[in-house]
């Protein structure tokens, strides 16, 4: 049984633990990452690779616009091609309540700065080919969102932490948090490894209400499964992450570099809990669903299906911040938007660990907030 | 032996070399998970069917931990690529329902 000691311990390595990680070694810390098993083997590796920042939160709208920054420099940043493209977000509305609540979203997002405009029923079909406009009243558009492929976005901010002489540990699962007094002091793995820490972070996703409730924190984040498919690769035919909030509605992008199709869709009622199983019902639903918006989508074939867990908040946005324990931070509860938020976050939460606070006040993102105010485009 | 200069193909579907799959390895992506999100090996039509127990033993040789102590990644449905088109016209909840 080994004994360690850094400058912080980063747990999880998804996205948020990855990125912070990063932006932690920069500021010069010794930090060691643990996984528990490898990384992107919990949420990240599994979602669909959108970024936007239509949200109608003005905190998220704020973080989103700096992520969006960071993905569109982060290629020089990490020496890795992580595929960022700016395909943009096309959000359909086939009901007045629907449109009305885009209308709404725009005029906060507008204030920020985000190119963003109510299309018609026309201009959504020159943007997407092919799009069935039945039953369309129209689209919120922006061209500036995009996407990225999480894998390498991650994998490059774990080289890049190892670069900086910080460590990543995978195979290894966080059994214990000892504290002192009011003070986390260190962690013990599955081996009996322990690791000293004046610093530590439970990035842990799913997981991260287990991982809380090591150090008698209690965290409201809970696992919801989305299932995901992808299809084969073809010929670029759509530039946009389409959205279809509609119940029965789902959302899709290409690939800008390989031509796969890939998307899901959030069932209705939700199915609580970390199970990732795949299930016959979505092998069959998301591509009825994808045809009816694209019916020329009706000959490319799936090559895959499969599940992962979104962390949810009570209220659909982060939690991020300090806990009662001193030294014990969290950055959980993403509620399925941990990749796009993850370098802007990551930047943050390190600016906050080390500084004391963060160049923007993320303060709202609290664990000790009312999560009474709701994120509408979940 | 001697090897082949010419570029040997392991994984067809993403057209993936030996090389490739060595200098990942090198890079330090040490399981047919990680080389699998870095390369996108076990991704394509077959599902893995074809390169993973080729890469396993490329891990093997580069890393010497043996193909046996491996973590395969698992199979996903469909076992055969489907049309969206073919699959959209089953009518899961009338079977089951």
């Amino acid at each position: 049984m080994k004994k360690r000691t850094a400058d912080a311990i980063v747990i999880g390595g998804g996205i948020i633990g990855a990125a912070t990680g990063y932006y932690l070694a920069k500021q010069g810390l010794k930090v060691i990452l643990l996984e528990r098993n490898f990384p992107c083997a919990g949420s990240t590796g599994r979602c669909i690779g959108g970024i936007r920042a239509q949200f109608t939160h003005d905190l998220t709208i704020r973080v989103m616009l700096k992520s969006i920054k960071m993905f569109m420099e982060l290629d020089s940043e990490l020496g890795e091609d992580i595929e960022w493209y700016a395909g943009g977000y096309l959000f359909l509305a086939f009901d007045e309540e629907r449109k009305k609540s885009f209308l709404q979203a725009i005029e906060i997002q507008r204030r920020y700065g985000l190119k963003v405009d109510f299309i018609s029923p026309d201009e959504c079909a020159r943007i997407v080919p092919g799009l069935n406009q039945e039953g369309l009243l129209g689209g919120a558009w922006c061209p500036t969102d995009g996407q990225a492929n999480p894998f390498k976005v991650t994998y490059g901010y774990l080289k890049g932490m190892e670069r900086l002489g910080s460590k990543v540990i995978t195979d290894s699962e966080v059994k214990r948090i000892n504290i002192q007094g009011d003070k986390v002091v260190s962690v013990v793995t599955q081996t009996g490894d322990e690791f000293y820490a004046p610093v530590v972070l439970n990035a842990a996703g799913p997981w991260a209400e287990g991982v809380a409730q090591l150090a008698g924190v209690f965290l409201p984040v809970k696992p919801d499964r989305h299932e995901a498919l992808v299809t084969e690769a073809v010929e670029r035919c759509l530039e946009p992450m389409l959205v279809d909030y509609r119940s029965d509605g789902c959302y899709f992008v290409q690939h800008y570099k390989t031509g796969h199709f890939i998307g899901c869709y959030t069932p209705v009622p939700i199915v609580p809990g970390d199970r990732i199983d795949a299930s016959d019902e979505f092998i069959t639903e998301m591509p009825r669903r994808m045809v009816r918006l694209l019916p020329k989508l009706a000959s490319v074939k799936v090559l895959r299906q499969w599940a992962g867990s979104y962390e949810m908040s009570p209220d659909g946005n982060p939690i991020c911040g300090r806990t009662p324990v001193e030294g014990f931070y969290v950055a959980a509860g993403m509620s399925g938007h941990g990749f796009m938020f993850g370098p802007a976050l990551g930047y943050l939460m390190a600016e906050l660990i080390t500084t004391g606070k963060s160049s923007i006040d993320i303060s709202e993102f609290r664990l000790d907030r009312s999560f009474a105010k709701a994120e509408a485009m979940k | 032996m001697k090897r082949s200069k010419r570029p040997v193909i392991v994984c067809r579907c993403e057209e993936i070399t030996e090389d490739e799959v060595r200098r990942a390895i090198k890079r330090g992506y040490y399981s047919l998970e990680e080389i699998k999100r870095v390369l996108r090996t076990g991704m394509g039509h077959c599902g893995g069917r074809g390169c993973l127990k080729i890469i396993a033993r490329l891990i093997e040789e580069e890393t010497g931990i043996p193909v046996a102590k491996q973590r395969f990644p698992c199979s996903r449905p469909p076992l055969k690529p489907l049309a969206l088109g073919l699959l959209a016209s089953y009518k899961y909840e009338e079977k089951n329902g």
